[in-house]
């Protein structure tokens, strides 16, 4: 083979080069979508461009308004002198940068050396090893430190502006940002790499997924319990005194802040010296984090596992569970084996991919959040101003005693959104399995629906009772909640499964990207609406019947009888309608 | 060997598959007899896969049929699909069952009596060497071991017929001579193997007949005789094979690389 005409490394090749050269290639694929793109995703990125610009002037004018209002004489006589907590201002978000970007990084880094699959082609190329590390660094903390920057810039420019510090400060807070976001992601691929010795990759991106979906969805909700009407002086006093707490004089990240905070105001020996200890550290933790993590990934080290997990008994060593036989014969002829086979199947997969649990515990957040809200207002319709007419007031109170049933319905249908509407789709490519099978549509469509149905239905329950014991509500009227979670979990069920048949997607690699399309959509809109509809038939002539004096077990009866109808009727009918689809599914 | 006098356990019949204007299957039919191995060549794109997944039940064809096991694939596919053991070209099994519980639950879903799906995965698990791993997650297995997983699902229910696309791809030695011994085993009981493989050689040896397809038609069927008795005078499958669909582009490739 003739090797003159390839390619090779030239000697002495400048390692820049090909940092340069690797990442101009992400550089190169953004550019190539976007030209690829559709028109209006263009439009849309181009427009997003512009709201960051806007968004980072308005946090600069908004940052610069505010340190100003924090010295004005005015709120000094309210919270006392605050400057001690301005001075302290660059190092609380020195050390936010810190945390965020060591936090963040950590999930890029493990994405981008083991999880990516890139990296053995790229150590096969002759590219220098240095200039891979540096590339996967850069960018596992360009992302975050770009987002770092839209929302400390502003702060620490507006700090500068409001307090008159010197020109030498500005360029300095960019260059003190960016070593100390290199140092981190430095420290962070040490970190991955510790981890993935001793845990599979793809299980520490899914616990990871996991983690960061339930904090942030619990600190984007717990904003609902906070009174910020009430804030008293001491308070905000109190809050403010928080920030000094950062300047630890043993901390390097209080020093880094320090440094830009003493060059601002002109202490130039003390900042100086500040600024020169903030530089050694953060390049020379830099350089000994790449130094060791491309030592580690090349010498194997960082790639063997070491076994910490116990090995499970084998099943058939276990002793067999006791069954009664009469149980066994019944559970056997209600539910066939493949349709046992199926449930078994789908509730250990759910179970044990921690990216579905992340999904299937927002819901329970979200409902305990709810119910914390219900019983903290006392079950009472909010007054108002109190010119609403009494009849309107009254009927309200009674709609009041159901929604205890309301909000556990509630998260019964964010469920069911998850667990019927994509209970197909979360086949994914194994779907060849069932299909290769001899299962009928009906016990497919079954199974799918037990699937869904009887988790949220014993879980929706459990979270009534637990409202309604906090609540001390009737037995009957908890009763009655109960039977009416279990007929419209099943209708709700039923449609979300019917919507997910016809919008089954197979192709995906993360269940957390399931895609459903129009037809998700449409399900999710269908089942609220439906939701709305037998709420009214089930509570309607209940409410209607104490309205007009009667007695509210009539009213009761009345409702489930109309309400069940209705829930059994689209339960059955939705999931005929898409009956003939069923056996076609995968083949597209 | 003469299988004729066999009953046919799969039978195809003027077989077409459209996606779209695309031809993938055009025209089709032939017989795979029981105690037959029956090999099933092609260039990639060919419409092998295609052909290979009307017969498992996994596509609909265009127009034509398909009987497995006497039933039709289309009208009667439960029954089909019971006497049916399909292993695809990509082994994706669901990644956090474990072995043990993949094989139960494919069980399960064929209505196997749960002693009898006990004795089977052990049987298999020890069969594929794969007692240790048996109970770890499907992703923590080589591809070789979820491959081998994949045939354990296709045989927990003894079928009488067996499809097979590229069954020996990812395989050391010693797995892949398991199998082939494996599958001539279950022909002498009885079933009926059809496989689509690119490794000629296994085709030669293992198989009692030979289909060729290219770009989308069987350009010929029969026992190596009968192939080569079409071709001029060629001896080796590679040779036969090349003729059949058009080698001259490998004459092109080598003299590239030379």
């Amino acid at each position: 083979m003739n090797t003159a005409s390839l390619g090779h490394v030239q000697p002495g090749s400048s390692l820049w080069r090909y940092v340069w050269k690797l990442s101009r290639l992400r550089w190169v694929i953004f550019a190539s979508e976007f030209r690829r793109g559709r028109l209006r995703r263009k439009i849309g990125i181009l427009l997003l461009g512009l709201l960051v610009l806007a968004g980072l002037g308005f946090a600069f004018v908004l940052s610069w308004l505010l340190l100003r209002f924090l010295r004005s004489p005015q709120l000094v006589l309210y919270l006392g002198d605050a400057s001690s907590f301005l001075s302290s201002v660059p190092v609380v978000i020195l050390s936010v940068a810190f945390i965020g970007i060591l936090l963040t990084s950590f999930g890029l880094l493990l994405q981008a050396l083991y999880l990516a699959g890139d990296m053995d082609f790229l150590l096969s190329s002759p590219v220098p090893i240095r200039a891979i590390f540096i590339t996967k660094l850069l960018q596992a903390i360009l992302p975050n430190f770009g987002l770092i920057l839209l929302f400390s810039l502003p702060v620490l420019y507006g700090l500068g502006a409001s307090q008159g510090y010197n020109a030498l400060y500005y360029p300095l807070v960019l260059i003190v940002l960016s070593l100390i976001a290199l140092a981190t992601a430095g420290l962070s691929s040490l970190l991955v790499m510790a981890v993935v010795r001793i845990f599979p990759a793809r299980r520490v991106a899914e616990v990871l997924g996991f983690v960061v979906a339930i904090t942030s969805f619990i600190c984007s909700q717990t904003g609902q319990f906070a009174r910020y009407a009430s804030v008293s002086s001491e308070q905000a006093t109190q809050a403010l005194s928080m920030m000094p707490r950062f300047n630890l004089p043993w901390s390097p990240l209080a020093w880094a802040g320090r440094s830009l905070v003493d060059i601002g105001e002109g202490r130039w020996l003390s900042g100086g010296g500040l600024l020169l200890i903030t530089i050694g550290l953060t390049v020379g933790l830099f350089i000994f984090s790449l130094a060791t993590a491309e030592r580690l990934y090349y010498t194997g080290w960082a790639s063997v596992q070491v076994s910490t997990r116990k090995k499970a008994t084998p099943r058939s060593a276990r002793p067999a569970r006791p069954r009664s036989a009469s149980l066994a014969t019944l559970v056997n002829r209600v539910v066939t084996s493949p349709v046992q086979g199926i449930i078994i199947k789908d509730f250990l997969m759910l179970r044990r991919d921690l990216r579905n649990m992340s999904q299937l515990v927002t819901p329970l957040i979200l409902g305990i959040l709810y119910a914390f809200m219900l019983i903290r207002s006392g079950g009472e319709p909010p007054a108002g101003r109190g010119e609403a007419p009494a009849v309107f007031m009254e009927i309200m109170k009674n709609l009041m005693v159901y929604a205890n049933v309301g909000i556990s319905l509630f998260v019964g249908w964010t469920l069911l959104g998850r667990l019927a509407l994509m209970g197909f789709s979360q086949e994914g490519k194994n779907y060849w399995l069932l299909k290769t099978a001899p299962v009928n549509t009906a016990r497919l469509l079954a199974a799918k629906f037990l699937v869904a149905y009887l988790p949220t239905l014993f879980l929706v329950w459990a979270f009534l009772i637990v409202i309604s014991l906090v609540q001390g509500v009737t037995p009957g009227a908890l009763a009655f909640g109960m039977l009416v979670v279990l007929l419209i979990l099943a209708g709700t069920a039923g449609l979300n499964l019917a919507f997910g048949v016809t919008g089954a997607n197979f192709n995906w690699e993360d269940p957390r990207r399931i895609s459903q399309g129009s037809a998700g959509c449409l399900g999710a809109l269908a089942s609220m609406v439906f939701l709305g509809v037998s709420l009214l038939l089930f509570f309607g002539p209940a409410i209607l019947v104490k309205l007009f004096g009667g007695p509210t077990a009539i009213g009761q009866l009345v409702g489930l009888g109309l309400g069940g109808a209705a829930s059994l009727a689209c339960a059955y009918f939705s999931l005929w309608l898409v009956r003939g689809r069923v056996p076609r599914l995968g083949e597209e | 060997m003469n299988l004729s006098g066999n009953s046919v356990l799969i039978e195809t019949n003027h077989l077409v598959k459209l996606f779209g204007d695309k031809v993938a299957v055009n025209d089709i039919s032939f017989e795979v007899y029981a105690g037959e191995v029956f090999g099933f060549l092609g260039p990639n794109g060919a419409g092998k896969t295609t052909t290979i997944k009307m017969i498992a039940g996994l596509l609909l064809p265009t127009s034509g049929t398909v009987k497995v096991s006497g039933y039709d694939v289309q009208t009667q596919p439960l029954q089909a699909k019971a006497a049916n053991g399909y292993v695809p070209d990509t082994p994706n099994l669901y990644p956090k069952l474990s072995g043990r519980e993949l094989l139960r639950f494919v069980g399960d879903l064929y209505e196997m009596e749960r002693k009898q799906v006990d004795r089977r995965i052990d049987e298999l698990l020890r069969l594929f060497e794969l007692e240790q791993a048996g109970d770890d997650p499907i992703d923590s297995y080589s591809h070789g071991m979820q491959q081998k997983a994949a045939l354990a699902c296709a045989l927990i229910h003894d079928p009488k017929v067996l499809v097979l696309d590229e069954p020996t791809v990812g395989l050391d030695p010693r797995s892949a001579r398991l199998i082939k011994d494996m599958l001539r085993q279950m022909a002498e009981r009885g079933a009926a193997v059809f496989l689509s493989t690119h490794i000629l050689e296994i085709a030669e040896r293992m198989c009692d007949r030979i289909g060729i397809i290219d770009k989308g038609a069987l350009i010929a069927v029969g026992s190596m005789e009968e192939l080569r008795s079409l071709g001029k005078g060629e001896t080796s499958l590679e040779d036969i094979f090349l003729n059949l669909t058009g080698g001259a582009e490998y004459a092109e490739i080598t003299e590239v690389l030379r």
